[in-house]
C-alpha cells in the first residue's frame, strides 16, 4: 500500500497480514481480543489525525476530544433514542465532522505550534465539559450503553448492548473482533482513497508550501477546513466504535493522554503513510497493555518514562516512523541497484513546510 | 460588592502564579522560540524537589533555592539531550511537539515512579494567616505570590536589558546566525534559557501546591493557564506574560461564579481567550509581530 518495493512484495506481505488479522482471535483469550478491538478503535481515529496533521500538516493535539464526542454521540443515541448499534458510527461522523469543521475554521489562521496548543487546550476541556452538560452525559460516572429487551436478567425493561455471534463456533468476542475489523479496514480504505485523489494531493502540496498550492489552483482554505472535518469524522467513527465495544463512556477515557496517544501512534507508525496510524496503534497498544502490566510492582509507573525517552530517542534518528523508516529503506537500495540517487531520504517531519515539494511524498501520496 | 473582590483577589493570587510559569514560557520562546508543553511537568519535578529538601527539616526558603537549582539542571540537562538536537523549531514543529510531549509524559511517570502517586503536603511560604483590608481578607501567601512574581518579572527584565548576559539572549532570539558570527555562544545561551525557564518555574509549582496538593499532576492545568497569559501578553513579552497572568487568573475567577454555563470549566474562559487573540491579535497585547517571508 505505502511501500515502494516491488509488486509482489507489496501483495504477500499483505496477505500475510490479512492471514494474522483472521487467525489472532483464534490464537488468544477473549479479554487480549478484545484489547485488540480497543486499538482497533484507536487505529481509526489516529487514522484520521493523521490525514490531518501527517498528509495536510496541521498538528492537532486534541483528537482524543473528537474521539471521545463521536463516543458520546453513539451512547446517548443507542441509549436516549434507541438507535441500531452499527448506524451509530455514521452519527457519530456527521457530528464530528460539524465539529471538525468548526474547530478547522479558526485553524485557518492559527498554524503550527499555536494550533498545537489551542487543541491542547481542546482536550483539556473536553472532560469538564462532559461534567458541564451532566444531564446529557451522565456527568463524570458515565454514561452505560443500555437498550430495551424482552430476556434481560432480573426481568429489568433494559440490559447492557450484547453482540451474540449469529455464527455456530464463533464466541461473541470473536464475532465483535470481525465485525470491528471489518469496520476498520473500511475505514483504511476510504483514507487511502481520499489521499490518492486529487483532493489527496492537494493537502500535501498545501502542507509543504501553502503559498505554491495556492498559486497552483488549490482552495486552500476550503481544503483545509474539509480535511479538519473529514479527519475529526473519522475520529469520532473511532469513538463510536469505542462506545459500542465497551458498552459504556466515561469522561476519564478522554483526557488530553488519549489525545497524546493518537498522537504517539501516527509519529510512531509514520506520519504520512496509510498503513502508518495502525502500526503505532499496535506498537503503543502493545506497549500500554501487554508490556507495561509485566513491569515489577515497584517500575510500575515506568511506562511513561520509557515511552518518553523511546519517543525523544524516535525523533532524534528516525522522525519518518517505522513504515517511513522502512520506505526509506527500500527507496535506499531501489537506488542503490539502479545506481540513482537515493531520494527517500528526506522525511515529512524533517521538512514540513520546508523549501520545496518532494517527488517523494506526492509519488507515495498518489499511490505509486 | 465584598464578594465580587473577594473572588477578584483569589483570582489575582493564582494569576500570579500563572504569571510565574508565563514567564518561564515566554523566556525559553524568546531563547529557543518554542512553545515548551513539558513546562507544567517541569516546574511539577522541581516543586518535587523542593518538598525533599523541605521535608528534611531545612527551612522552606532555603529548600526553594535548592530546587530552583535543581529545576536548572534538569531543564538544562533535557534541552541539551532532547530539544537542542532537534534544530530549529518552526521548521518542523511536529518533531517539537512531539519532543516535549515526550518530555511531559517522561517527566510525570518519573515523578510518579520516584516520589509516588499520593499527593504530598507543602506548606504556604507565606503561611496561613491573612489580613482584612476594607472588609476583604487577604491571605498573605497571595500577597507573598504577587510580590515574589513582581520581583521575579523585574529580575528578568533588568537581566534582559541591562545585562550582558542579556544582551546576548536578545541577540540569539532575534538572529541567532548573526549573534554566533558575532561570537555569542548560542547553544550555551539557548541552553540557559531552559534552565532559567524551568528554576522559574520551580517557584510557580511552590505557590501551587499548597492549594491543590503536591501531585504529579498538578501543573497540568495550569500550563493552559499560563499558556493563555502568554497568548494575551503576548509570547515573547514578559510584561505581557505578567498582565496576562492576572487578566487570566481574574477572569478565570469571576466568570464561572457568575455565568452558570461555565460553573464546572474555570478552563473555558481562557479557552475562550487563548482563541480569541490568536485569531484577532496574534502577537498578543505587548509582544512583537511576527513577519512571514514567502
Amino acid at each position: 500500500m505505502t511501500s515502494t518495493g516491488p509488486r509482489w512484495v507489496r501483495y504477500a506481505s499483505g496477505a500475510v497480514m490479512a492471514v494474522v488479522l483472521v487467525a489472532l482471535p483464534f490464537m488468544f483469550p477473549a479479554f487480549r481480543v478484545n484489547q485488540f478491538v480497543t486499538w482497533m478503535c484507536l487505529a481509526v481515529a489516529a487514522a484520521g489525525l493523521n490525514l490531518l496533521t501527517g498528509f495536510n500538516g496541521q498538528i492537532s493535539v486534541g483528537h482524543g476530544a473528537l474521539y471521545g464526542l463521536g463516543a458520546y454521540t453513539a451512547a446517548i443515541l443507542v441509549t436516549d433514542s434507541g438507535w441500531p448499534m452499527l448506524a451509530t458510527p455514521v452519527a457519530a461522523a456527521a457530528v464530528c465532522f460539524v465539529a471538525g469543521v468548526v474547530i478547522g475554521l479558526p485553524a485557518l489562521r492559527i498554524k503550527g505550534l499555536y494550533l498545537a496548543l489551542v487543541t491542547l487546550a481542546v482536550a483539556t476541556l473536553f472532560p469538564a465539559l462532559v461534567e458541564q452538560f451532566s444531564s446529557l452525559t451522565g456527568g463524570s460516572s458515565g454514561l452505560s450503553l443500555v437498550v430495551p429487551q424482552d430476556d434481560c436478567p432480573r426481568g429489568r425493561p433494559e440490559c447492557p448492548v450484547r453482540w451474540e455471534s449469529p455464527i455456530d463456533g464463533l464466541a461473541s468476542d470473536q464475532w465483535r473482533y470481525f465485525v470491528f475489523l471489518a469496520v476498520t479496514v473500511v475505514m483504511f480504505i476510504v483514507v487511502a482513497n481520499i489521499v490518492r485523489s486529487r483532493t489527496g494531493r492537494s493537502l500535501v502540496a498545501i502542507r509543504d508550501n501553502e503559498v505554491a498550492a495556492e498559486a497552483s489552483g488549490v482552495n486552500v482554505s476550503r481544503a483545509k477546513i474539509l480535511t479538519f472535518g473529514t479527519s475529526a469524522a473519522i475520529a469520532g467513527v473511532g469513538g463510536a466504535m469505542l462506545a459500542l465495544n465497551n458498552g459504556r463512556v466515561n469522561p476519564t477515557s478522554f483526557t488530553l493522554l488519549v489525545s497524546i496517544y493518537l498522537l504517539v501512534a501516527v509519529v510512531v507508525g509514520g506520519a504520512a503513510t496509510i498503513v502508518g496510524p495502525a502500526v503505532g496503534t499496535v506498537v503503543a497498544g502493545l506497549f500500554n497493555d501487554v508490556i507495561a502490566p509485566e513491569l515489577p510492582g515497584r517500575f510500575e509507573n515506568a511506562a511513561p518514562v520509557i515511552l518518553g525517552v523511546l519517543l525523544v530517542i524516535q525523533m532524534l534518528l528516525a522522525p519518518n516512523g517505522i513504515v517511513g523508516q522502512i520506505r526509506d529503506l527500500q527507496a535506499r537500495i531501489a537506488a542503490r541497484r539502479h545506481g540513482g540517487d537515493p531520494g527517500g531520504q528526506t522525511g515529512h517531519l524533517a521538512t514540513p513546510g520546508g523549501t520545496g515539494t518532494e517527488p517523494e511524498d506526492l509519488g507515495s501520496a498518489s499511490g505509486t | 460588592m465584598n464578594d465580587f473582590l473577594e473572588v477578584v483577589v483569589v483570582g489575582i493570587g493564582n494569576g500570579a502564579v500563572y504569571a510565574m510559569l508565563g514567564l518561564g514560557l515566554v523566556v525559553i520562546y524568546r531563547s529557543t522560540g518554542l512553545l515548551n508543553f513539558a513546562q507544567g511537568e517541569l516546574s511539577m519535578f522541581s516543586t518535587f524537589i523542593v518538598w525533599t529538601i523541605w521535608n528534611a527539616g531545612v527551612p522552606l526558603w532555603l529548600a526553594i533555592l535548592g530546587g530552583m537549582a535543581g529545576g536548572f539542571l534538569v531543564g538544562i540537562l533535557l534541552h541539551q539531550v532532547a530539544v537542542s538536537p532537534l534544530g530549529d523549531p518552526h521548521e518542523k514543529p511536529l518533531a517539537v511537539v512531539i519532543v516535549t510531549i515526550a518530555l511531559f509524559l517522561a517527566l510525570n511517570g518519573a515523578a510518579q515512579l520516584i516520589w509516588g502517586t499520593v499527593d504530598k503536603r507543602l506548606d504556604p511560604l507565606f503561611g496561613q494567616s491573612q489580613v482584612t483590608i476594607g472588609g476583604v481578607a487577604i491571605q498573605w501567601q497571595k500577597i507573598g505570590a504577587v510580590l515574589v512574581l513582581v520581583a521575579l518579572a523585574t529580575g528578568f527584565v533588568l537581566l534582559f536589558n541591562r545585562t550582558k548576559l542579556g544582551l546576548a539572549m536578545r541577540a540569539v532570539a532575534s538572529n541567532s546566525e548573526s549573534a554566533g558570527l558575532c561570537g555569542v555562544p548560542v547553544p550555551r545561551i539557548l541552553m540557559l534559557g531552559w534552565g532559567l525557564a524551568a528554576a522559574v518555574g520551580t517557584v510557580a509549582g511552590v505557590f501551587t501546591a499548597p492549594q491543590l496538593g503536591l501531585g504529579t499532576n498538578m501543573m497540568q492545568l495550569t500550563l493552559i493557564f499560563g499558556f493563555a497569559a502568554i497568548t494575551l501578553g503576548g509570547f515573547d513579552s514578559l510584561i505581557g506574560a505578567v498582565v496576562g497572568g492576572m487578566v487570566v487568573g481574574i477572569l478565570s475567577a469571576v466568570v464561572p461564579q457568575y455565568v452558570s454555563t461555565f460553573e464546572r470549566m474555570p478552563l473555558a474562559p481562557a479557552f475562550i481567550l487563548i482563541l480569541a487573540v490568536l485569531l484577532f491579535r496574534p502577537q498578543g497585547l505587548f509582544g512583537s509581530k511576527e513577519v512571514q517571508r514567502v
